[in-house]
Parts: C-alpha cells; structure tokens; sequence
C-alpha cells in the first residue's frame, strides 16, 4: 500500500514518521493474530493525524510500534528531527504516567534527571513557558499528582513529554477520562501548542468530534489492521477546536467519517 | 481552638477512651478473680502486684537496663535486617535468574521457626550480644527480601513504558523508577519486622543470656515471681508500640505523596 499522505504535504519538509509496509502479530503459542499488516504512513511536522477505528482493531499497537515499546516483525519506522538526525517521540496515555511520589516539579523535569547535559536553567524555563501555555499557576510545581485534578494531571504529562523535546507526539484517548469543558481547553492549548512549536502528533481515539475538531487528517483503521480511508481536514490553519465544532462543514465531515467507521466497525 | 479542631480533639479523647475500655475491663476482670484467692494469685499475680512490681523495677533501674538491652538487639537486628534484605530483594530485579534461584532458599529459611535457629545461632556467635542481633536479623532480612521483591516487580507497566519511550537506561528506571515505587513493599516490610525483631532477641535471651528482658522473665518465671514476669511483658508490649509508632511516623514521611485515605 501507497504511504497514507495528505494532499498538500510532502512538498517542502521532509516527514517525521515514516512507517513502510508495516507487518505485527501477536502469538499465543503456535497461533499467530495478524495486528498490523502492510501499514505505510507519513506524518509532516504540524501535522495532527487522528485514527479512528473499532476496539482492538489495532491502534494503541501501533502507537506501541511506533514508540519503539515493540518490535515489529517486518517494515520500517523511521522517525526524523528537522537536523535529519534520529528523532525524539513522546507518548501520552490515556492514565497519566506521572510518578506519584515526585512533585509536580519533579515530574516535569524528569528530562533533566535522565538527561544531565542538559541545562538546568534552559529546563526551568521551558518548564515555565509551558505552565503559561497549558494555564497552570507556579503553586502547582510543589504539589504531588495526587493532589491534582484529572484535567491538571493530563497537562502535566503532556509538558512532562514535551521536555524531552520531541518530534512526534504518540496520544492513546488522553482527553477521554476529562469533563467536557475541561477537554474543549486542553484541546485548544494542544492544538495551538502542536502548530506553533511545529511539532507533529497521532491522536487515538473514539472521539469522532474531537478527531475533527483537532486534525489535519483522520485516519480509519479496519480490523486488518490497515487504513481504509483518508480524510483530509480543512476548517483553516487558525481554527480553534472549540469554534471548528460550529463551522458548518463540521456536521458533512462527521457523516462521511462515520458512514466510514461504522462500515469498518461492523465487519 | 476553634469549632472544628475542638470537634476533632473531642473526638480523638472519645477514641482514646474508648480503646481503653477493653483493658479497664480485664484489669477489673483480673483484679475480681484473684482479689481473694492466694492460689489463683500465685498463678496468675494481681494487677496490683503487677503495678507494684514495675515501680520497683523501675525504680531500682533494673527494667530500664534490661528494657535498653532487648531494645538495642532488636532494634539493630530490624536495621540491618530490613536494609540489607530491601538491597538484596531489590537488586534481585536485574535478574530474574538470580530470583529464581534464590526463591526455594528463601522460602526454606523463612519457613524455619526462629526457636530452631536459636541453638545453632547461639552455638555460631556465643551468649552475648551479638548472637541476639542475629536471631533478630534472620527473619527481618527474609521479611525484607521477600517484600522488595515483590515491590520491584510490581512496577506499573505505564510507568515502565514511559521510561522506555523517553530512552532512560537500566540504571536509571532502577533509581527512577523501581526503588521508589518499592518504598510501600519495603515500608510494610518494617511494620512486619518490628515484632520478628522482638521476638527474635527475646528468643536469644529466652533461651540463653544473663541480660534483657528475656533473660528477666526467664528467670523470674522460675522464681514463680509472676507480678514480674508480667511487668516484663508489659514492658515488651510497651516497647513494641514505641517501635511501631516510630516506623507510623516514617512511613507518614516516606509516603507523604499519597491521597490521604477517605475517613
């Protein structure tokens, strides 16, 4: 299969992920459950990509694949800084992965505990700008996870992820388990923070809204694990999720894509 | 104070006395059965004498010096124990061979009552100080072992996964990440071993030793001085709340980032 491209990409930048023929199966002793097979993608710096798919039909594996968590068993990932150098991926889960017993502070600049040569003055402002970005006050560095609402706990994972300064974001339904107000909020800091910084990210989830509202491109996985279809997202560059829920192509790009998913859901 | 702090110390007191009921009543229980049998009291003493025995002791600063003893055996017994089996059961996390190994060994020696291990114990490292040290150490350091086992492998795969992706070597999940989470496992352990401490340098003087509190009831029980022999236990009891109060307040700042428990 041809690499899942958008329209209006490949022209200038080179890709940030690169996914080639791409095959993976989980065994159970000598039985083998085809997952992945044949998959090709290509994601663009600024580029938000949504799969939408049925459950267990593959996704969060091949965000595993990609995140290098496992191996796949034929193909090629290939991720790229800008520098053409081996690029950085961050991965956030629906279930925040913050370590409970360090504070919020501590959480944030584990980059920096995992990483010495990086400077600790560079760190503490970057950790700063990004407080601003996602609207949480300083008081929150002294606080431990526990103490945090659902909605301040997914901030602090995604500006955990983002000190590693990555190129690809991977998100497995990080918004899923949020009030619906919180989400709208954290979808528009997301999504302004992606095209700004010009980094790129595959969404996961079920969300058919917010997989408009928030992408470039929606993708749609069948249970063979491959896509079946494209969709191109073109509600302006300076959209924000919230307002792009009202624009009046919302609703025809919400029927095409589920006349798609559910054919792919019930086969 | 104001409404609130004043509701909670009411509340707290009204506990406090609460838990003391059961014990004023086996004191009053006691107190009724032996008040005028001198045989019952020769078995089972008085609370009364039970008093008056750990007011002379105290006085003479003999439970105090035997108190100390006991104290200072356990406790370096817990210390070593618990620090020295948390490093082994968490090292046992690089390599699940070596786990494997160990294992049956591990279950073997802590299914060994202590009272078996005493003799051979005290054979190896003489009647003296050391030798309670060490029956105090042997089930702690088994206790401890197995505990952080189980913690280090009981990581949260989410946790797991995120330090793959970001690329954190070995080394680094095991300091980040490992030791850390273990902390409620090795923590447990303590709690644990605070009464395996006891009962091990009890069992050492129990069995052979001219100090500690071991040593004081052995040999007042063979006076029949049961009002001492009870004053000894008390002591124990006493020493078992310190010790356990003590390790509350480390696992209070250990664990300070946990959710508080819903009352």
């Amino acid at each position: 299969m041809t690499p899942v491209v958008s329209e209006d990409q490949g022209k200038g930048d080179l890709p940030v992920l690169e996914v080639s023929a791409l095959d993976f199966s989980y065994s159970a002793g000598l039985t083998k459950t085809p997952v992945v097979q044949g998959l090709s993608l290509k994601i663009f710096p600024s580029e938000i990509v949504t799969i939408l798919g049925a459950s267990g039909c593959g996704k969060t594996t091949l965000l595993n694949l990609i995140a290098g968590l496992i191996a796949p068993i034929q193909g090629s990932i290939k991720v790229t800084a800008n520098s053409g150098e081996r690029g950085r991926i961050g991965y956030i889960f629906q279930q925040d992965a913050l370590f409970p017993w360090r504070t919020v502070r501590d959480n944030i600049l584990l980059a920096l505990h995992l990483d010495p040569s990086r400077k600790k003055d560079v760190s503490e402002s970057r950790m700063n700008t990004y407080l601003e970005t996602f609207h949480l006050p300083q008081s929150v560095l002294a606080k431990y996870p526990s103490q945090l609402s659902g909605g301040m706990r997914q901030r602090v994972s995604i500006i955990q992820s983002l000190m590693f300064e990555p190129e690809l974001l991977l998100l497995d339904e990080p918004f899923s388990a949020l009030d619906f107000y919180t989400k709208l909020r954290l979808e528009a800091e997301f999504y302004q923070l992606i095209k700004r910084e010009k980094r790129a990210a595959i969404l996961v989830t079920h969300d058919i809204d917010e997989a408009i509202a928030l992408s470039d491109r929606v993708l749609i996985m069948d249970r063979s694990g491959n896509f079946t279809e494209n969709f191109s997202i073109n509600l302006g560059s300076s959209r924000d999720p919230e307002q792009a829920r009202g624009a009046p192509e919302f609703s025809s790009y919400y029927q095409k894509i589920w006349k798609e998913l559910k054919a792919v859901i019930q086969e | 104070m104001n409404t609130t702090s004043h509701s909670r110390f009411t509340k707290t007191v009204g506990h406090f006395l609460l838990c003391l009921l059961p014990l004023l009543f086996f004191i009053f229980a006691w107190e009724l059965a032996t008040a005028w049998e001198p045989k019952r009291q020769f078995i089972f003493s008085t609370p009364l004498k039970v008093w008056n025995a750990l007011i002379t002791l105290t006085l003479s600063g003999s439970l105090f010096k035997h108190a100390c003893i006991t104290v200072w055996e356990a406790v370096c017994g817990f210390l070593l124990g618990t620090s020295l089996g948390a490093v082994v059961g968490l090292s046992f996390w690089h390599s699940r061979l070596a786990a494997r190994i160990a294992r049956p060994y591990i279950s073997m020696i802590g299914s060994i009552p202590i009272f078996a291990m005493a003799p051979i114990i005290i054979v190896w490292f003489g009647i003296g100080i050391t030798s309670k040290i060490a029956l105090a150490f042997l089930p702690t350091f088994i206790v401890a072992v197995t505990q952080s086992y189980q913690g280090a492998m009981s990581v949260e795969q989410r946790f797991l996964r995120m330090m793959q992706v970001v690329g954190a070597k070995r080394m680094q999940v095991f300091r980040l990440l490992v030791i850390p989470s273990s902390i409620v496992w090795v923590v447990n352990a303590m709690k644990l071993n605070i009464g395996l401490a006891l009962l091990g340098a009890f069992v050492g003087e129990f069995i052979s030793s001219e100090q500690g509190l071991g040593y004081l009831i052995v040999k007042a029980s063979g006076l029949y001085d049961m009002a001492t022999v009870f004053a000894g236990v008390i002591a124990l009891a006493a020493i078992a709340l310190i010790l356990t109060a003590a390790v509350d307040q480390l696992e209070r700042y250990l664990l300070r980032w946990k959710a508080p428990e819903a009352t």
